[in-house]
């Protein structure tokens, strides 16, 4: 079996507690070639802190302030190692996750990212991890579209990673992963989801502001469109998003969802020099489920 | 033993918390999981659940998209999991809960709170939100206009230098 060195890079923002459950089961794992880098994001509650003294092996590198996800793409440039693990603060993979992602993409050269099973944390001791023979793998070969990942919990080829681009800096927060999912196909590589190969993620209430959720979302949505999709399914889907601000600012009563699509016409510029259509059958088999993005509103 | 249907719109991070509290509400029955095509393996993780249908469509739930496996079957209840509190944004679901034959229909939140909701409170809704669907169509073709000729302007400067 490889045993190919795995970069964990965890991003950490004021959850000094959770960082600490995620940083003591990763030590639980059964993979032991790992290099973890935890990226914060200018904590003040002692995250810091608590990650020099009680976790010697960890690379922690400090933000000066909340730059959101662009601080995972500082300790992506900073891995070492062939194969990249995204954590949240508030999750972890399960102890034999890594080991079966390091299997799995070592006999899949065109597996580009192992999308964890992402489950919740208070579940943990109920959640039966299905053990599959090698020759069934348990991933669903005949779907008949393809999918993204949980930034909660996946797995990245890193030089393919290097290839496409990092995550979307400009978004700051939410959809990031669907971009890169989008480069990722267009690239010529997979994303796949394997039933024993999982990831808990506690979804802390904390630090979730009500707005943050629709407003990155769909403002988002609109900047994942305009950055990756064709032109014509890009006016289609734009006006399908454009509809959709309205409707639902009237059926929730709400004005973030007018704020979200105004920044992303007003700060467009973000995107300058960004653009790069993916091939129109991506867009096509790739399952984007636009509405969700209206449904985070309290 | 009652026969209960999950239509699973939301996270199985979600179904996680929402299916112990549901087996607490409803302690005799026979739990059955909608799930789109992807959900299928995840959902067999759950030693509780009796059965599991195939929502066989790629996009959202919703009631002109049904299920033909679901024809002829009728629950004593469905329940659609809303990932918010208030289960806005979730009009679709709910009206497609509606295609299938049921005793009663709920709604399970994203904190686990488990509420009846009568079909004629959703057929009222839905009339609300033909209401909000020709409001919010008339801003859009004000809008979109302006927004193509926007994005006209823009593209070039947004597609990538060539190197």
């Amino acid at each position: 079996m490889s045993n190919a060195l795995v970069s964990i890079v965890i991003l950490c923002w004021n959850r000094k507690d959770d960082v600490r459950e995620s940083l003591s089961r990763i030590r639980e794992s059964t993979y032991k070639n790992l290099e973890i880098i935890a990226v914060d994001n200018g904590s003040t509650d002692g995250t810091q802190e608590m990650i020099e003294s009680e976790f010697p092996e960890v690379r922690l590198l400090r933000m000066s302030s909340n730059i959101g996800i662009a601080a995972y793409n500082v300790g992506f440039a900073q891995a070492r190692g062939k194969y990249i693990v995204i954590l949240d603060d508030d999750s972890f993979p399960e102890k034999h996750a890594i080991e079966r992602m390091v299997q799995r993409f070592e006999a899949d050269p065109k597996l580009g990212v192992v999308a964890f099973d992402v489950r919740n944390y208070y579940s943990i001791d109920d959640i039966k991890i299905i053990d599959e023979a090698p020759e069934n793998d348990g991933a669903s070969p005949n779907e008949s579209y393809i999918m993204s990942f949980n930034g909660a919990g996946a797995g990245v080829r890193a030089d393919v990673f290097r290839r496409v681009g990092y995550y979307p800096e400009e978004f700051f927060l939410y959809n990031n992963e669907l971009d890169t999912a989008l480069r990722v196909w267009d690239a010529g590589y997979t994303i796949r989801s394997f039933p024993d190969i999982v990831g808990y993620h506690k979804h802390s209430p904390i630090n979730r502001n009500s707005w943050r959720a629709p407003f990155f979302y769909t403002r988002n949505a609109f900047w994942v469109v305009w950055k990756n999709y064709p032109i014509r399914p890009a006016f289609r889907v734009t006006l399908e998003l454009i509809f959709r601000c309205f409707y639902h600012s009237l059926e929730q009563r709400t004005w973030i969802y007018l704020k979200a699509m105004w920044s992303a016409f007003a700060r467009i510029g973000q995107l300058m020099g960004k653009r790069k259509p993916v091939h129109p059958d991506i867009v096509r088999r790739l399952r984007v489920p636009v509405n969700i993005n209206f449904t985070f509103y309290r | 033993m009652q026969d209960i249907l999950i239509i699973r719109s939301a996270s199985f991070q979600q179904l996680d918390k929402n299916l112990p509290e549901i087996i607490r509400r409803f302690p005799n029955c026979r739990v059955s999981l909608l799930t789109h095509e992807h959900g299928v393996e995840p959902a067999k993780k759950y030693k509780e659940l009796d059965q599991i249908y195939v929502y066989p469509h790629k996009s959202s739930f919703h009631p002109g998209r049904r299920v033909p496996e679901l024809n002829g079957k009728t629950f004593d209840l469905v329940i659609v999991l809303v990932a918010n509190v208030s289960g806005a944004g979730f009009l679709n679901v709910l009206r497609f809960a509606l295609t299938i034959r049921a005793g009663r229909y709920y709604i399970c939140n994203l904190v686990s709170n488990i509420r009846e909701v009568r079909p004629a409170t959703i057929r009222k809704k839905h009339v609300l939100n033909i209401c909000h669907t020709v409001a919010a169509g008339c801003a859009t073709l004000i809008t979109a206009p302006m927004a193509a000729l926007f994005l006209l302007v823009q593209w070039k400067r947004l597609s990538r230098k060539k190197t």
